[in-house]
């Protein structure tokens, strides 16, 4: 018997759109275990991000949870750099990173050294391999983060006070 | 007998925030997440352990091994490559599919337990064991929803994949343990049925029972129906090496260094049991 890989793939398509979407699981499976997995598949989830993102999930409080939801709703688990990949795009989705605070901005800008979007593949994050270099400016206190990426040897930075 | 050759010892699944338990625990070996690990340096834990002469396991997690493509080339040689990196006497994967149709689900979910799934797992199996240095233990996986129609038991599906590919068992005590509450079978009758004699090395994770059902987290204490698994496993068969892991929630140092314990104390009071 040869395997049928397209309609087994189109099975587990089924499912896994019913677990992401905490939706009605396709026929056969049982209602009340899809629910218990879809929910334990989003906490999970939720709980990446959170370890990835401390400083976002502080600055976000009681709200993360809520937001997060809504940009789960519209936007799959990354295929590459697991929470953290998955809290940079939950972040671009969310108002200016300025407006979260340094703290998020600083985790921020760590997070662009290590990983670059790919423009094909539907925008996802892949671990960055050339070099990087960004300049931040903070505001409490008032201040330039310069952080410098480099392959092989990680990311580096340092501050500078600005003058009032 | 077992196949396996190479004694591991006692494990622990490698974090950041567990260097200092790794530092002071008596370890032979540790695990580290494949796709953690950058073409950077080794994390500094990693390399201070390789040096002490821990071996090093490298546990990939994004394989797919279970879904309906065959396994990424790219994905694959970067098993290789840090298998190569690390010196590992092998590497292990999962029986789960972690994409479909292009979306990811940033979890390792169950195939069905058919022989249609036997065929194409077995499959994907083989392409990746040639695209590695080192032999390939497979994990079995918890989960809390089940395919329909079953053709056969998880005990059953594990021996003949690994039967039909010669892959290694990775052991998952915990996993067992909270399939077999969940779905309503008896853990330690199934676990005579599992392939003992491929066992390449074990897990051995905490978790917590909600609202009746039992949650593999890796972010709680090991249960004592997990360690009476490593007691009956033991009074079964040698293991060449069981390895804890903890994920989340970090305890102190010395409760993480009682756990270990515990566990040896249950791999004893088995083998005492074998040997006499």
């Amino acid at each position: 018997m040869s395997a049928d890989r397209t309609g087994y793939a189109a099975k587990q398509a089924a499912l896994l759109e019913a677990l992401l979407r905490g939706g009605e699981p396709p026929a056969g499976f049982a209602a009340a275990k899809a629910h218990a997995a879809s929910q334990s598949l989003r906490r999970k989830r939720v709980g990446a991000v959170r370890h990835a993102w401390p400083a976002l999930t502080v600055a976000l409080g009681a709200t993360f949870d809520e937001r997060f939801d809504a940009f789960a709703r519209t936007t799959g688990p990354p295929a590459f750099g697991e929470g953290l990949a998955d809290g940079l795009a939950f972040v671009s989705s969310l108002a200016p990173a300025h407006e979260l605070g340094d703290d998020v901005r600083v985790e921020l800008v760590f997070a662009r050294a290590i990983l670059v979007r790919v423009r094909r593949d539907g925008g996802g994050w892949r671990p960055r391999r050339g070099p990087f270099a960004r300049i931040a400016r903070l505001r409490h206190p008032h201040r330039l983060l310069f952080v410098v990426h480099l392959p092989r040897l990680g990311p580096r930075h340092a501050s500078v006070a600005l003058v009032p | 007998m077992s196949i396996q050759t190479q004694r591991l010892g006692r494990g622990l699944g490698w974090r950041p925030e567990l260097d200092g338990a790794v530092a002071h625990a008596k370890l032979g070996f540790l695990e580290v997440v494949a796709e953690s690990i950058g073409s950077r340096r080794l994390p500094a834990g990693v390399e201070a352990a390789r040096e002490r002469g821990l071996a090093v396991v490298p546990h990939g997690i994004r394989l797919s091994l279970g879904g309906a493509e065959h396994p990424d080339a790219r994905r694959l040689e970067h098993l290789a490559s840090v298998a190569e990196r690390v010196g590992a006497p092998l590497v292990s994967e999962h029986i789960a599919f972690v994409r479909a149709h292009g979306q990811e689900s940033g979890h390792l979910l169950p195939v069905p337990r058919t022989r249609e799934a036997l065929e194409i797992l077995a499959e994907n199996v083989t392409i990746a064991q040639r695209a590695l240095p080192v032999p390939l233990a497979l994990e079995h996986v918890a989960t809390l929803v089940e395919w329909p129609d079953a053709e056969m038991d998880e005990a059953t599906f594990v021996s003949e994949l690994l039967e039909r590919t010669g892959a290694l068992l990775l052991l998952d005590l915990s996993n067992l343990f909270a399939n077999a509450h969940n779905h309503g079978y008896d853990a330690l009758e199934a676990l005579t049925r599992f392939p003992l004699k491929r066992i390449a090395y074990v897990h051995v994770g905490g978790g917590v029972f909600r609202d009746g059902v039992y949650h593999d987290t890796h972010a709680d204490a090991v249960v004592p129906g997990v360690l009476a698994m490593v007691e009956e496993l033991h009074a079964l068969t040698d293991a060449p090496g069981v390895l804890l892991e903890r994920d989340d929630d970090f305890p102190p140092q010395d409760q993480l260094l009682a756990e270990l314990c515990a566990i040896d104390e249950a791999a004893r009071r088995g083998s005492e049991r074998r040997v006499g």
